[in-house]
């Protein structure tokens, strides 16, 4: 019971954030691996917010949103815009991509080091859950990521936007004679997508230790849930991020907690050889 | 060094260094053309690469202290490192290009954690020392690390002559057409898919073969030996000296390596901690790997057309 508690918290995590990593997978036809260290960012900046400003951490929640969105925009605008119109090749992204991971990741530790740290809030007592204990904290991080999510799913099959963003990563040319400004639809996507990794390093933070590398060791169980739900299905990933999450927790009752990195590893070469194209793929 | 005054005492005191920094540059050359092999001729997308350097290293050295002879366990580390290279093909080179990338790197962090965790097989984070090395009880000590340097830059020019042979063998040149269009080899009827596990494989043992020399100059290895930036050191040395050229690959490597023991002297000079100045220098890595993408990715050396098939 408690590993399934365990497991439904980080796997909320895992998914709030992987959607962000999964839509900007299908829609840019690149996969970035910088996404986990914006994660990483995101936390910091809340730790900054909370700690060294004293606000209280749904102030530094907000904070951290917008500085982390702020960062991705600017990125956008400076790095993967341009390389757009210079019609770089999948590869070349992805290599600047992971250059972009090295340096915000080496950006943290500069300023913060590399020791383990977190936010300033008070402990709280576990209730008694059938026989597991389930901290106030964990019940946060499950509510607040399911409101997030139902409100993901509002914004997609709801709005204007919601729909332009799904046209545009079911087909770029389609979208774009179809008199949707992509540049527009791209810059929300990131949006949307770090805004909600964002999220979901700061509620990581509140279950886990805030280190540097906390988004380089998120970034393969995301993957993990992107492949196995279904490269740019929202929905997909989100069941793909649970399913993650809870064996790499199970895991722990069969082996050494050490591994519980190499699950999300095992489970994403098995379904790479038996069924690439997702798990959940006819979700859509 | 006691009795020399002025100008020989100075050049006795640098040299060293400069035999250092030439060892450390030739090993990481041949990890590096490991890589060119893989993403410079056939377009491989291999961001795990470190984790040969670690399959070489760590079975040359355990089997080795387990009593086989010093032969055999190198042979063994540089085969294992390649069989390693066509299990991960498997899964990923049938499909899109960054699969490769996501599972390399996945299992370069998996490999890791288990070197750091089962201390039974692998002694852990202490790492294991105490093996031997190649003709050490005939090559006196203080002229080791010189024995070495022209023992690595030979297997450096070997391998240098035969991927330059390989690369225009016809082999080779369905390597590039793959790079460029995987669709024009295939609709010759060459099985693709089988020569890409090839050209990971022969990258892999390469990079094995190049873990096996680091761990003889080092003469210890562990877990910290092979974090997953070494994997980008070799991307650097790569995308400086000209993506696809091997003699690029070769100049690549000694500036990255002089680069650093440049920055090893004024780290002195500057007021900044040890991880600050650690992780200065990933930030200029990774700036470098961004920028030399975004504004020059034939490399510095490189020429735009040799991006292109031209031979």
């Amino acid at each position: 019971m408690q590993l399934i508690i365990n497991g439904l918290v980080i796997g909320s995590i895992i998914a709030l954030t992987a959607i962000g990593l999964s839509m900007i997978y299908k829609t840019l036809n690149f996969v970035n691996f910088a996404h986990g260290d914006f994660v990483a960012f995101a936390a910091y900046i809340a730790l900054l917010t909370n700690v060294a400003f004293g606000m209280n951490l749904a102030v530094a929640f907000a904070v951290a949103i917008l500085a982390t969105v702020a960062l991705g925009v600017v990125v956008e605008k400076l790095v993967w815009m341009p390389m757009r119109r210079k019609n770089a090749t999948q590869t070349t992204l992805i290599i600047i991509s992971i250059g972009l991971a090295l340096v915000l990741r080496n950006i943290l530790i500069f300023v913060w080091g590399g020791d383990t740290q977190s936010y300033n809030i008070p402990v709280r007592r576990g209730f008694d859950f059938f026989g597991a204990v389930i901290t106030p904290n964990q019940i946060l991080v499950i509510v607040t990521a399911f409101f997030l999510m139902f409100l993901l799913h509002y914004l997609l099959s709801r709005t204007k936007i919601g729909k332009a963003m799904r046209a545009l990563s079911d087909n770029v040319d389609l979208a774009r004679i179809s008199g949707i400004d992509t540049d527009r639809v791209i810059l929300r996507t990131w949006v949307i997508g770090l805004g909600l990794a964002a999220a979901g390093g700061v509620l990581y933070g509140l279950v886990t230790a805030i280190r540097p590398s906390m988004g380089w060791f998120l970034l393969l169980p995301m993957f993990a849930a992107v492949i196995l739900g279904g490269i740019g299905n929202p929905y997909g990933t989100i069941a793909g991020g649970m399913v993650i999450g809870l064996s790499q927790e199970l895991s722990t009752a069969v082996l050494p907690t050490e591994y519980k990195f190499a699950v999300s590893f095992i489970v994403m070469t098995i379904v790479l050889l038996i069924k690439p194209e997702g798990i959940f793929g006819w979700v859509r | 060094m006691m009795g020399l005054t002025g100008s020989a005492g100075c050049f006795d005191a640098i040299l060293p260094y400069i035999v250092t920094i030439l060892l450390i540059s030739s090993i990481y050359a041949i990890f590096a053309l490991g890589l060119n092999l893989e993403w410079g001729f056939t377009g491989l997308l291999n961001f795990g690469h470190v984790a040969f350097f670690a399959i070489g290293a760590y079975t040359t050295v355990l089997l080795n202290l387990w009593g086989c002879p010093l032969v055999l366990s190198i042979i063994a580390g540089v085969a294992l490192a390649g069989f390693f290279g066509f299990l991960l093909g498997i899964p990923t080179l049938r499909l899109r290009v960054d699969y490769l990338a996501i599972v390399t790197i996945g299992f370069s962090e998996v490999l890791r954690f288990i070197l750091l965790n089962e201390e039974w097989l692998t002694r852990g984070p202490f790492g294991v020392y105490g093996f031997e090395r190649p003709f050490q009880d005939v090559i006196p000590y203080q002229h080791y690390n010189t024995f070495l340097l022209i023992l690595y830059v030979a297997i450096l020019v070997a391998i240098y002559a035969s991927l330059e042979r390989l690369m225009h063998s016809p082999w080779g040149r369905v390597l590039k057409s793959i790079r460029e269009d995987e669709s024009v080899p295939s609709a010759l009827g060459k099985n693709v898919f089988w020569y890409k596990i090839q050209s990971l494989m022969l990258g892999s043992a390469i990079a094995g073969l190049a873990g096996v020399l680091l761990a003889f100059y080092l003469q210890y290895v562990s877990p910290a030996t092979f974090k997953p930036i070494e994997t980008f050191h070799a991307w650097i040395i790569i995308i400086l000296g000209g993506t696809a050229s091997n003699r690029g690959t070769i100049v690549g490597a000694l500036i990255l390596w002089t680069f650093f023991s440049g920055t090893k002297f004024i780290s002195r000079l500057v007021p900044l901690e040890s991880h600050q100045m650690g992780a200065f220098r990933m930030i200029v890595i990774g700036l470098l790997l961004m920028l030399l993408m975004m504004y020059k990715p034939e490399g510095i050396f490189g020429k735009k057309e040799e991006l292109a098939l031209s031979d």
